[in-house]
């Protein structure tokens, strides 16, 4: 039975999780293998309708667990066609064995997580816990920061992945609640424009090609699983960031809506900046237009691509800077946050004279406010003053209790 | 639907052409690759393959060799099932969308666990696998133990047994549970047809693969895999062991279809005493003690019982 | 094998079995298959063996009981007749031999180092007390 496809009007109001959903629906892939889980159970369950009302062609399995999700995904992708799957938190947690997997057997599969919050204590709302879980797993991880985005993304994420010189899967990132339960207008592509951006899957080492035999997922010891691995890195490291530059061209093209691996928003001419990533960005955002209104030289540095992470792109972006904060949404665990530590990698060595320091906010859910932010440019800019960073390199803001303050 | 291999007699299925390639690296004298060679010979057909973490995968697929003339994946311990499921679906989906590259095939779809994959760590997700009825087989080698980590119990691993995490010592005789009855909990899920084999029983196990083979749906089969090495046997006896554990009836050969049919499908003419199963293995020297010999009893009970179930369930039709 | 750099491999650590295409795999005989170099079929387990059987063709009655419980693919059938073991991928296990139905048997294990065709001439008589 021929699948239908659907009519969708120019803007639709979508939740994040529905954008998602749609884009897995727009780009027919071939083997969704899921699970729910809050707050990504609406991308299964939106799929789920979409099937029952034959608007998807492929195969839909409902597995058992988020391990067997992904487990599902790999020995699917590894047959031959394209695929792709949805989780949050305590589900990615259980995936993580399977992540490094399909990374480490360059399968170009697709995964929207729903950032939430990791438990101890038990969670539901959105933070980057999950995001950070997984950032050595080797996956391309793009980071959409409202539903429109995470519609983007994924069209984008198939074209990188799938390309031959590539073979690494990807994850699309979306605050949890924040984005994948907030309804907001979202420019629509067609059915067909969406298909014919992303191509028919070509298959590569695929399974199902009996007459070229292929053996998945070997044994490696001392003598050969380092020149795996640093085939893997190299790939990322010197592959991906182009392939990811020309797909975002490619898709300014044909919609006009242009992304950057690292993107900025009233930069030019800005003396201090935040730099951080999911919704936040979008707040920090209108408090930076207040601001700059009132004649404050402040801007805001958003992370659309996380991994590979954009070493030279936020190197050139902040050298001038004078004084930077770096927003990590996840708990540290005794070190600092991530994005401190790549924003420091990217500036060491360089003549920069940025003043950095890093803060932790937001957990479980929590609010970072317009006043949080106000308070923390302040304090950029109180550093920018002193020609030092007066507080200690890595605070908590938005938590209760005594202030928190470390390095 | 696929024509089944024609194979009469041994002479006939000396012909095939094996999917499976020696020089890897299994113990010599490992029934695991005997198992594996009569399964695959056992069609024509094309085969998309999976293994579990254990003895077969770590052995068959070292870098830069592989043992495998089919494609073949494995990604970790618990979740070979789920792999070759997802390659099912795969394929379902391209037949679907008419993207199939050799579309006439009829390929099979075999996933290989260890006990410990099995009945142990990835009990979940066969069970996911079996509840979704994919059209797979998923295959037990099944050897009572952890044999590719050095020894560790599972919970197949029989009763009195000297494992490495259950070892015998001066105040215990090893392992003090049962075998879990996989049989039955797979047999629970109602699927098609399920089966027990022994390599000894070439002929058996070839008639339960090719019906497994020409099942539509999800098919289970457990296969006692005589380990030279954690059995403490010689490799030469293999089949002596293999022989040994059918006819005591420790090992019994029976299918179930639908989960409820059940036949014994192999009647040994002279059944001997488990005490000799259990003397021709260094694991259970120990249960030769004095003060363990009740065990030997109790093992005989237990597997006449288990027996005489067989035979009732066998008997009441249901 | 020799030892390649990171750049000398396909990707994902992925092996192939064949070199190029193979139509009907289940239909091509060993000795007709194009394998790569990555099939273990090419590599040798030889020096594994510390005793190595030897087939005696005299009395075998090609029962294929050999063929059917060699764990290591190294019994060689052709046309349904037991014709020799193969040497590079046999482990020594002795399987063969206390499979094999004839009196006396058509296979038996000697050190690795033997001489074969000194033990195929004095190859034992058939056992009267079996
Ligand atoms: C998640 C995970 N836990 C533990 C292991 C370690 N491990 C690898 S194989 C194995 C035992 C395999 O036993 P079994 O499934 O019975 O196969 P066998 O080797 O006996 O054939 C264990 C414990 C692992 N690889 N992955
Ligand atoms: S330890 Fe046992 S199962 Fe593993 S390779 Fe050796 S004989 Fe086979
Ligand atoms: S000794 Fe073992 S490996 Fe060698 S031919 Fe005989 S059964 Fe096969
Ligand atoms: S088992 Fe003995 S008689 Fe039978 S085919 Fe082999 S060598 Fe010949
Ligand atoms: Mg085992």
């Amino acid at each position: 039975m021929a699948f239908d496809k659907m009519e969708l009007r120019d803007i639709e109001v979508w939740d994040g999780n529905h954008a998602a959903a749609q884009a897995l629906r727009q780009c027919q892939v071939d083997v969704i293998c899921a699970y729910p889980i809050t707050p990504s159970t609406p991308i299964v369950e939106g799929y789920a309708q979409f099937k029952a009302d034959n608007y998807i062609e492929g195969e839909y399995v409902l597995v058992e667990s988020e391990h067997a999700a992904m487990s599902g995904c790999i020995g699917a992708s590894a047959a031959g066609g394209r695929v792709a799957t949805a989780t949050s938190s305590q589900g990615l947690a259980l995936m993580v064995e399977t992540l490094y997997q399909a990374a480490g057997m360059r399968l170009p599969i697709i995964l929207n997580i729903v950032n939430r919050a990791l438990a101890a204590p038990l969670n539901v709302n959105g933070d980057h816990s999950d995001m950070y879980l997984c950032r050595d797993s080797g996956w391309i991880q793009f980071d959409a920061f409202s539903p429109q985005e995470a519609y983007d993304l994924n069209m984008i994420a198939f074209r990188v992945s799938e390309d031959h010189d590539v073979r690494i899967p990807s994850i699309i990132n979306q605050d949890g609640f924040l984005t994948s339960h907030t309804a907001q207008g979202v420019h629509t592509i067609t059915d067909d424009v969406v298909y014919n951006f992303v191509g028919t899957f070509k298959p590569m080492n695929d399974m199902l090609d009996f007459e070229h035999p292929v053996t998945h997922g070997v044994q490696t010891e001392e003598d050969w699983h380092f020149e795996h691995k640093a085939r893997q890195h190299n790939d990322m490291m010197t592959v991906v960031p182009d392939k990811i530059e020309n797909a975002f061209s490619d898709f300014e093209k044909l919609t006009g809506r242009k992304y950057n691996k690292v993107e900025c928003y009233d930069m030019d001419g800005a003396d201090i900046a935040i730099v951080c990533m999911g919704t936040s960005v979008e707040t920090v955002r209108e408090v930076v237009s207040e601001m700059r209104k009132d004649g404050l030289k402040v801007g805001v540095v958003g992370l659309r691509v996380v991994r590979p992470f954009p070493f030279a792109e936020i190197g050139d972006t902040l050298k001038d800077i004078k004084a930077v904060a770096a927003l990590d949404r996840s708990a540290p665990g005794g070190a600092a946050g991530m994005l401190f530590n790549e924003i420091s990698g990217s500036l060491f060595n360089t003549d920069s004279k940025m003043l950095l320091s890093g803060f932790i906010y937001g957990l479980g859910g929590r609010d970072l406010t317009k006043a949080n932010i106000r308070d923390l440019y302040k304090e950029l800019q109180a550093n920018v003053d002193a020609g030092k960073v007066l507080t200690k390199q890595q605070q908590f803001i938005g938590v209760r209790g005594p202030k928190l303050a470390y390095l | 639907m696929s024509e089944i291999k024609k194979i009469k007699n041994l002479k006939d299925f000396s012909t095939s052409a094996d999917r499976f390639e020696g020089a890897n690296v299994l113990c010599p004298g490992c029934a695991h690759s005997i198992i594996v060679r009569e399964i695959l010979n056992a069609t024509n057909d094309d085969l998309v393959l999976s293994a579990s973490t254990g003895c077969l995968e770590v052995c068959t697929a070292v870098y830069p060799y592989t043992s495998w003339d089919a494609s073949w994946i494995h990604i970790g311990f618990e979740n070979c099932s789920t792999s070759i499921a997802g390659a099912e679906s795969m394929y379902n989906a391209l037949k679907t969308k008419g993207r199939l590259k050799q579309p006439d095939r009829n390929p099979k779809f075999i996933a290989f666990g260890g006990d410990g994959a099995s009945y142990d760590i990835g009990l979940q997700w066969i069970s996911g696998c079996m509840e979704r009825n994919h059209n797979m087989m998923y295959v037990v080698l099944d050897n009572e133990v952890y044999a590719n980590t050095g020894g560790q119990r599972s919970s197949s691993t029989p009763l009195g047994g000297s494992n490495t995490t259950t070892p015998a010592g001066t105040i215990s005789y090893g392992e003090k549970q049962n075998k879990k009855d996989l049989m039955g909990i797979m047999a629970a899920h109602n699927i098609p047809y399920a089966a027990q084999v022994s390599p000894n029983k070439w002929k058996d196990l070839v008639k339960k693969v090719q019906k497994g083979f020409a099942t539509e749906g999800a098919v289970f089969i457990n296969a006692v895999s005589a380990c030279t090495t954690e059995w403490k046997f010689e490799p030469k006896d293999t089949m002596l062991l293999s022989d040994l554990s059918t006819d005591s009836l420790v090992f019994p050969l029976y299918e179930v279809i639908d989960g409820r049919e059940l036949n014994i499908t192999y009647r040994p003419k002279n059944v001997v005493p488990v005490e000799e199963y259990l003397a021709a293995q260094g694991r259970f020297k120990h249960l030769f003690r004095d003060e363990y010999k009740h065990l030997i009893k109790e093992w005989q009970t237990r597997v006449d019982e288990n027996w005489d179930y067989l035979n009732r369930r066998e008997a009441a039709r249901v | 094998m020799e030892y390649k750099g990171w750049d000398e491999f396909e990707i994902g650590a992925m092996l192939r079995s064949f070199d190029g295409a193979i139509d009907d795999i289940a239909g091509t005989a060993q000795a007709d298959r194009k394998y790569s170099e990555n099939n273990s079929y090419k590599a040798s387990v030889a020096d594994w063996r510390v005793l190595k059987p030897v087939f005696n063709k005299d009395y075998c009655i090609d029962c294929q009981f050999c063929w059917i419980f060699c764990p290591d693919v190294s019994i060689i059938a052709r046309d349904k007749k037991m014709i020799g073991i193969d040497m590079d991928h046999c482990k020594g296990c002795g399987i063969c031999v206390e499979v094999c139905p004839t009196n006396p048997k058509s296979l038996l294990m000697f050190l690795d180092h033997a001489d074969s065709e000194a033990e195929l001439a004095a190859w034992p008589e058939k056992d009267e007390e079996e």
